[in-house]
């Protein structure tokens, strides 16, 4: 691709990218809210019921998706360029990584370096 | 360019800053910013995340007992309270991106408003706590039915430092909301200037997202 | 007669007798206040210049107290608590005060839009606030020092750091504060290199300067937060006694140390990629060549920022965390070598065929390159976990990262401020007195922590008050590579502050380099440049004589 279509591919995807939403009217608005309360509902509910280890990963997968349309649709990613995408996504990675790098150790501690009390 | 400035600027042109080359890269880059600035909050919280992830590992027990002294009414509320003022942002947001300014304010007033109920919550379940004695580290001092066995003074530490943090984030949120406020009713936003009420909104959405991951957490499992 | 429209060449023996600009943006405005409500980025990384080098002098002052200290094995002029406090406010004003901001500061600002042919960095307001975000730490950090002083060491660690006698509130809070400058920075030039290169500079046509400062401000955007949080839950814990850290009230002290590396680790990365930044520029400028393997040097920044977050364990080695991660960590560790590798090839690839210019900056990279090397290498051996079972808390770690943090990012500062001062400034410093002031730097800093190698090797502790007496002649040595390197300091200080009123007037391009920043006077003017650039070739373009200018059709 000569220099100066790569230049206006470029300039072209910034400026898509500046994210100057279309106006699509509020009604993804109130159905991502109603979606939001009904994933609500339903956390409190099966929150109250005993699943044993299956709580834990219920609940985050629920939050996971609620936060997912969050920040799709009432932050806009869903209409945005890639970059602001990225940024976020990065986010959160490195925030799993500070926390299954940690959880790493825990698991395969000695007993003998861990807190009193310890109920593992 | 300097053509354009040399009378006065109409339409968006009049909210650019000089160093920048034209509207729209002016808003990418702000934009652009403000997740950054998300980020840079969605890393301070995975500490707590971290924090509560280790210490539910070594202490399951103690957590599952200590969850069920919070009261997960108020903390249900709290989390319709902070969702339904999401969603009244983001249609703030697009009201005034098509210059419907006053349902835009309305909409401001009524997330602040859930704010504020948010805050009232949030106080109530606190002053309980300091009531019994649930609270953190040597100032722990429960002794009613359900006391957890092991360190609650741990859970309790997780609990009022991530909600202190959140907390804190809802006051910040708020007070950016209330600038946007007041220069909407300024006119300063309106169709052809209404970057600035999004990045107040992402910060709010932001409160939000915040609270969606805490109170199953905290209250649920 | 307008310095920035002659025609530009990069040929530095065709200017005849340089102007200094009129007007610059050294007193286009003046008076205290428009230096201090300024939002000329260019003025901003005067501030940064100013302060900063405050704390590397009041690291310095420390760095000396311990050094004098220890010319005799037991006490010579300060007990032990005091010495406590010595070391540990040492490192933390050279690193938060001084390592951390000073080249993203002072050249990333100044720079960053003149080499993207900018009026100024995205966000001139956060730029400014960034400035007063670290006066308000610094003061902190400074008034802890003066309310007694930290005792902890540099790294906090829990418990002993919850429950010291010593005012850490202050410095804890200093920490968290000067972190939020360090973020608004990384995130001011993130969205600067995003949305204001000018048309033409795609990414691989950046300078390298400005790869390196991105890889940086991901790493600060990223990271520092961190560092903000448990420097806060320390200081609650401190002051409400939570028990997050405290293992009599069920915490998990190692929990501390691994939030804490999580930034401090690739924090180091902070402070060397801008100085690896620097070295790319400094060393195609002094070669006259480009910079071989442009673009696995751009990427190679990327790579380290990216693989440095990986590896924070390898600080851990011998804190009670498990072996599994041990050895994760570890392999992680040693990646960081390979774009490390990347660099240091590439760079001697540009300096050979290349026609060496023998000036101060390029001593200053010369001596990057030993210090990177020898450094780095041994940063490597570290992160075998077997090794590092002997050498941890040894002077073996002292003398590794003084290597690397001293030996090479100090380099890069020094190439960089020798290199860019006449940008800075318009005119030129004195080269005779830059040579033997890098000379003694050079050979000062290999003097005080060469000993340290040895002394680590068998067994010396760090950190500690007292050493064993058959040490006392390493210790002696490298006391006195301490003063050598001081004296070196000195006289740079005292030849660079004449040369600001009274050096030779420079130019716009004494060095003959290429770079958008050399197509401006010296200094620029408030708005960087006349006409907005427009790049039509690639970031450097030294080339052979008869060899023809490649112009890409824009």
């Amino acid at each position: 691709m000569t220099a100066v279509a790569q230049d206006h591919a470029n300039n072209h995807s910034e400026h898509a990218a500046s994210g100057e939403h279309e106006n699509h009217g509020i009604q993804r608005y109130v159905v991502i809210y109603l979606i939001l309360l009904a994933f609500t509902g339903l956390t409190y509910v099966t929150g109250k019921m005993d699943l044993g280890d299956f709580n834990i990963i219920l609940a985050m997968a629920i939050a996971s998706t609620k936060a997912t349309l969050v920040v799709m649709f009432f932050m806009h990613l869903w209409d945005e360029g890639s970059i602001n995408r990225l940024v976020f996504v990065l986010s959160v990675f490195f925030a799993i990584l500070l926390i299954v790098g940690v959880f790493g150790d825990l698991i395969f501690r000695l007993p003998v370096t861990m807190p009193p009390g310890m109920q593992h | 360019m300097s053509s354009s400035e040399a009378h006065a600027a109409t339409g968006p042109n009049a909210y650019l800053a000089h160093h920048f080359e034209d509207i729209g890269t002016q808003n990418y880059a702000v934009r652009l910013g403000m997740w950054l600035f998300l980020a840079t909050e969605v890393l301070l919280f995975a500490g707590l995340f971290l924090g509560y992830t280790v210490y539910r590992w070594m202490y399951p027990d103690t957590f599952q007992a200590a969850a069920k002294l919070l009261d997960l009414n108020m903390g249900t509320l709290n989390t319709v309270v902070l969702i339904t003022s999401s969603f009244t942002v983001a249609w703030a947001y697009h009201a005034i991106k098509v210059n419907e300014i006053k349902k835009g304010i309305g909409l401001l007033v009524f997330t602040i408003i859930c704010a504020f109920g948010f805050l009232f919550i949030k106080y109530g379940e606190y002053t309980h706590k300091f009531h019994v004695g649930l609270l953190p580290g040597k100032w722990y001092a429960f002794t009613g039915d359900g006391a957890p066995p092991g360190p609650a003074n741990i859970f309790f530490a997780i609990y009022f430092l991530t909600t202190g943090l959140h907390a804190l984030h809802v006051i910040i949120g708020m007070t950016v909301l209330v600038f946007v406020l007041v220069r909407t009713l300024k006119g300063r936003y309106h169709k052809d200037n209404y970057v600035g009420v999004e990045l107040g909104a992402l910060y709010w959405h932001l409160v939000d997202l915040v609270w969606i991951f805490l109170f199953p957490l905290l209250y649920l499992i | 007669m307008d310095p920035s429209s002659r025609p530009q060449s990069t040929d530095a023996s065709e200017a005849a007798e340089p102007q200094l600009p009129a007007i610059s943006y050294l007193n286009q405005t003046r008076g205290l206040k428009s230096w201090l409500i300024t939002l000329d980025h260019k003025r901003i990384a005067l501030m940064y210049l100013v302060l900063t080098l405050v704390g590397f002098l009041i690291g310095g002052i420390l760095a000396m107290g311990v050094r004098i200290e220890h010319l005799t094995p037991d006490e010579t002029i300060m007990g032990a608590n005091t010495y406590n406090r010595t070391f540990t406010l040492h490192a933390v004003a050279m690193i938060f005060l001084f390592m951390i901001p000073a080249i993203p500061g002072i050249f990333g600002n100044f720079l960053l839009p003149l080499m993207l042919g900018a009026k100024d960095v995205a966000f001139p307001r956060l730029n400014l606030l960034s400035v007063y975000v670290y006066v308000a730490g610094a003061a902190l950090l400074v008034t802890s020092m003066a309310t007694g002083g930290v005792d902890t060491g540099w790294t906090f660690y829990a418990p002993y750091s919850l429950s010291t006698p010593a005012e850490l509130f202050p410095a804890l809070m200093g920490v968290f504060i000067i972190g939020f400058s360090s973020i608004l920075t990384g995130l001011n030039f993130i969205v600067t290199i995003h949305t204001m290169r000018p048309r033409g500079m795609t990414w691989m046509r950046m300078p390298l300067f400005v790869w390196g400062s991105y890889a940086t401000s991901v790493i600060q955007i990223l990271a520092t937060p961190v560092i903000g949080l448990t420097a806060f839950i320390t200081g609650i814990e401190r002051v409400f006694g939570f028990g997050f850290f405290d293992p009599a009230k069920g915490g998990d002290p190692i929990l501390f140390q691994h939030m804490f590396w999580f930034y401090s680790h690739p924090a180091v990365y902070i402070m060397i990629l801008p100085a690896m930044g620097v070295i790319s520029e400094t060393v195609a400028a002094f070669s006259r060549k480009n910079v071989f393997g442009y673009s696995m040097v751009a990427y190679s920044s990327l790579g380290i920022a990216f693989v440095g977050f990986f590896a924070w364990g390898h600080h851990l080695y011998l804190s009670g965390q498990s072996s599994m991660d041990a050895g994760a960590f570890g392999i992680v560790s040693m990646l960081v070598g390979v774009f490390t590798a990347i660099k240091v090839f590439n760079w001697i690839g540009t300096l050979y065929r290349g026609s060496i210019s023998l000036k101060t900056p390029f001593l200053y990279v010369c001596g990057f390159l030993y210090f990177v090397v020898f450094g780095g290498m041994t940063g490597i051996v570290f992160s075998t976990v077997s090794l590092d079972v002997f050498w941890h808390d040894t002077l073996f770690v002292v003398a590794h990262f003084h290597y690397i943090m001293v030996g090479a990012t100090l380099m890069g500062f020094l190439a960089a401020l020798h290199y860019w001062f006449p940008k800075l400034f318009g005119r030129m410093y004195h080269e005779g007195w830059g040579m033997v002031s890098a000379a003694f730097i050079i050979v000062g800093l290999s003097t005080t922590f060469i000993p340290m190698f040895f002394l680590g090797n068998m067994g010396a502790p760090r950190r500690y008050y007292m050493y064993a007496a058959d040490g006392q002649s390493l210790n002696v040595a490298a006391t006195a590579g301490a003063v050598l390197t001081a004296m070196g300091f000195v006289t740079i200080a005292i030849y660079l502050i004449y040369a600001i009123k009274n050096g030779k007037v420079a130019g716009d391009n004494p060095w003959g380099a290429s770079g958008l920043e050399w197509k401006t006077s010296s200094p620029p003017p408030t708005e960087n440049f006349h006409t907005t650039p427009i790049v039509d070739e690639d970031p450097y373009t030294y080339r052979k004589k008869g060899e023809e200018a490649e112009h890409v059709v824009i």
